[in-house]
């Protein structure tokens, strides 16, 4: 009866390579002089929530940034170690950013919807890669909207301006646009911090669901949250990674001190 | 005693309201300089469509003889301390049998002998543009038959019907005779080739046709006489308008005025740009403004686009920064100066040399016009441009290119479908503040290819149909030009109020469509945010 309850253990440091969707290796990352990440290893398994947790400054962001070299925006930043997506090495030169992007959806902490209608919001993803016909964009901008649980809000509003939408809504939209892109990862950083706690139910919801499709990976400020939502949970503390296990154990029975320190409370 | 001080008054919470009432009296002062502005603009251009009582004026010329006339008095009384000491004089402009069109003249107010309203003197505008004053007795009309004023207008009809007739055999027959005649000069036909022959022939019938007409119409005439008694015979067809002013009600008034307004708009200056419209100079003004604005925008963005997005962020680009900024201040007729020597002579003498060798030495290209006009106005206006849309980049919240480029589009992907259209209105405010700074130059603009007068619009029927090459005139070179008439002559001196009024106008207008169009880019893009 009891197992029921009990969810399914995956040993996260010998994770196949089929069930691994990110394998990432002795990471490093500085901003000019400053480091940021200190080798980081760790695989992050397909299709299930792990969230990072950590106090503010400690790389999370940053982290969940290489997997999809938002990084490379920042002028000075310096990322060494690889990071493996689909068997590929993604830190290598000739990656192409929006073939990996397309692949590795992110969504940010403040909804930052585009300021045009909600289906040509959705279709942005799908325009750059230069998909014009009409029939395709309104089916997949139906299906994503539908994946993110918006669509019977807008339905009948598809062309209003996405601006109109409530925070909640925008966000949903967020997901909605990186979904129509059919990503195999979706990066979540500090999806529900600017948001109500009904409204972050509803997120919360939507990832439960949306891991049947997709790997997520989340960043996130709320214990709570963390141990709600994910199934595997990785600490960070000033760039190192302290531990990382599932989210049972890890709030439950941490094998750290640092950690524990962590989720009771007693710092950060 | 220190409770006085400069600071303690300052600093004072109570006295604080003397501060704040200060600066509140600059700004009503401001906006009182601008109302003042507007206003004596407004009244001194509308002034030249207002029309003004015929008089009947007695007076002595300083060499003793007598004149009595009809003429129009300048309201201004004009002291002329130098000339009779502190005497006051009228200026007023008449018309007698030995200056029937017109002459001004400056009379000490004692020389005056009387001045009477002339109800039944008419002010007649003549079709280049200058005025006789005199009272209409009769019509002459052909075969030595005389008509009452009262068929003025149907006699008029008649004449102006002729005037078309002959206009439609100039334009349809001879022209198209003309163009016959052309095309076997050009294959080589013989002199007395039946065709040529044919054409000759009907060359000279329809030069009679015209010739006929043309002497039908001298047979209509306006018989006037001046105040001294003498008759004086015009040519109905030379008549442009006929008002009694002296005869007219408020709306009367106001239909001259109204007719004053549309031939001001559509009429093309006469009499050295002391009458007429001002059609080719608006047409000119807004033509450098439309291809300037074309040019500018542009090259501003991308300019501006590469500074904010693409530029690394060094020295180097520091210093760009400064000088776009300076440029901003460097005085127009430097750019004017630049102009001439940079895109006339160097740029455009070797495109002479190059596509137009045919024609040198006359030049083509290398002569100041339109386009070359344009293109240093937006020089003139490039820093304006670029300031405002690097204000304008500045504002596109980084999340939204974060959201962009997460979606896998590249730097350029996003600054087209992302960053530009949320700077479009600060891009639209540069443009406005460049319509605005070009509309009002004049110095640079009479180098590089604004005329006093311009004998052809930059566009007209002939291919390529818009000549950016040609001379142009500009309103503001029109108002310059008027300034300078405007010390002897009276009307001219408010057809310069008039074309400055119109000139506030154009920049008013453009202004407002630009400041709408950038309200809706802000509904469209900014909202929200």
């Amino acid at each position: 009866m009891l197992k029921l309850f009990e969810r399914e253990q995956l040993n996260l440091a010998k994770l196949p390579e089929a069930q691994t969707a990110i394998e990432v290796r002795d990471l490093c990352l500085r901003f000019g002089d400053k480091h940021v990440l200190h080798n980081i290893t760790m695989r992050i398994p397909k299709n299930r929530i792990t969230a990072l947790i950590g106090q503010s400054g400690c790389g999370k962001s940053t982290l969940i940034s290489c997997f999809n070299r938002m990084n490379d925006l920042i002028d000075n930043s310096v990322t060494e170690g690889e990071i493996i997506i689909d068997g590929r090495n993604i830190n290598r030169k000739k990656e192409n950013l929006s073939v990996l992007r397309s692949q590795v959806g992110m969504v940010f902490q403040r909804p930052n919807p585009f300021p045009m209608s909600i289906y040509d919001n959705v279709c942005y993803g799908l325009r750059l890669q230069g998909i014009k016909q009409r029939r395709q964009l309104d089916d997949a901008v139906e299906r994503a909207l539908i994946e993110a649980a918006l669509w019977d809000e807008v339905k009948d509003r598809l062309f209003e301006s996405a601006t109109t939408l409530s925070g909640g809504q925008q966000q949903r939209l967020v997901i909605a646009r990186a979904l129509a892109l059919k990503p195999s990862i979706l990066l979540l950083d500090e999806p529900t911090s600017a948001l109500d706690p009904l409204t972050t139910l509803i997120i919360e919801e939507l990832m439960a669901d949306l891991k049947k499709r997709c790997t997520i990976v989340i960043v996130t400020h709320n214990m709570q949250q963390a141990s709600r939502v994910s199934d595997y949970t990785a600490f960070l503390h000033q760039g190192e990674l302290v531990e990382y296990s599932d989210s049972d154990t890890l709030f439950t029975l941490p094998e750290k001190k640092q950690t524990e320190d962590y989720i009771t409370g007693r710092y950060g | 005693m220190d409770k006085w001080s400069l600071r303690q008054f300052l600093t004072n919470r109570q006295q604080q309201s003397y501060v704040i009432s200060l600066g509140a009296f600059c700004a009503g002062l401001l906006v009182v300089a601008l109302a003042c502005v507007l206003m004596l603009i407004t009244i001194r251009g509308l002034d030249y469509f207002w029309p003004r009582p015929v008089q009947s004026i007695q007076f002595e010329l300083p060499d003793g003889t007598a004149k009595q006339v009809y003429a129009q008095i300048n309201e201004r009384h004009i002291n002329s301390a130098v000339e009779s000491g502190s005497e006051p004089a009228f200026v007023f402009r008449y018309s007698d049998s030995q200056h029937p069109y017109g002459r001004s003249l400056l009379v000490e107010a004692n020389a005056v002998e009387a001045i009477s309203e002339a109800a039944q003197a008419a002010d007649i505008l003549l079709i280049n543009g200058s005025r006789v004053f005199s009272e209409p007795l009769s019509i002459r009309l052909p075969e030595d038959q005389s008509g009452e004023l009262t068929q003025y207008d149907e006699i008029r009809d008649t004449v102006t019907a002729i005037r078309e007739q002959i206009e439609t055999v100039r334009k349809e027959r001879l022209a198209s005779v003309h163009r016959e005649l052309a095309s076997l000069d050009l294959r080589q036909v013989e002199e007395d080739a039946p065709a040529r022959l044919r054409l000759y022939a009907d060359f000279e019938r329809w030069q009679q046709e015209v010739l006929s007409l043309e002497a039908q119409l001298a047979d209509y005439q306006l018989v006037t006489r001046f105040n001294n008694g003498r008759e004086f015979l015009i040519p109905l067809d030379d008549i442009d308008r006929l008002s009694y002013p002296g005869q007219l009600d408020w709306f009367g008034k106001l239909g001259i005025v109204g007719a004053g307004v549309v031939a001001f708009l559509t009429d093309a200056p006469k009499q050295a740009n002391t009458a007429g419209g001002v059609f080719p100079a608006l047409f000119g003004t807004v033509l450098m403004i439309f291809v300037m604005t074309i040019l500018v925008t542009p090259f501003g963005v991308l300019a501006a686009v590469y500074l904010n997005e693409y530029a690394p962020d060094n020295h180097l680009t520091s210093v760009i920064r400064i000088c776009v900024s300076n440029m901003a201040g460097v005085p127009s007729i430097v750019y004017g100066v630049f102009g001439l020597g940079f895109f006339v002579y160097l740029v455009g003498g070797n495109i002479d040399e190059l596509f137009f060798k045919d024609a040198l030495p006359a030049p083509t290209m290398g002569t100041p016009g339109v386009f070359w006009a344009s293109l240093t106005m937006a020089i003139l206006t490039l820093p304006v441009v670029i300031v405002a849309t690097e204000e304008g980049l500045r504002r596109v919240p980084e999340g939204l290119k974060s959201g962009s480029y997460a979606l896998g589009a590249t730097k350029f992907e996003t600054i087209w479908h992302t960053v530009l259209p949320m700077a479009s209105p600060g891009i639209m405010t540069g443009v406005i503040l460049a319509i605005a700074r070009a509309a009002g130059e004049v110095a640079p603009l009479m180098l590089v290819g604004a005329v006093k007068f311009a004998p052809n619009l930059p566009f007209d029927g002939e291919f390529p149909y818009l000549h950016l090459d040609r001379q142009f005139m500009h309103l503001g070179v029109l108002i310059y030009d008027g300034a300078f008439h405007s010390q002897t002559d009276v009307r001219s001196a408010s057809l310069m109020f008039a074309s400055c009024l119109l000139l506030l106008v154009v920049v008013f207008v453009l202004n407002v469509l630009a400041v709408i169009l950038r309200r809706r880019l802000r509904k469209r893009y900014l909202r929200g945010y």
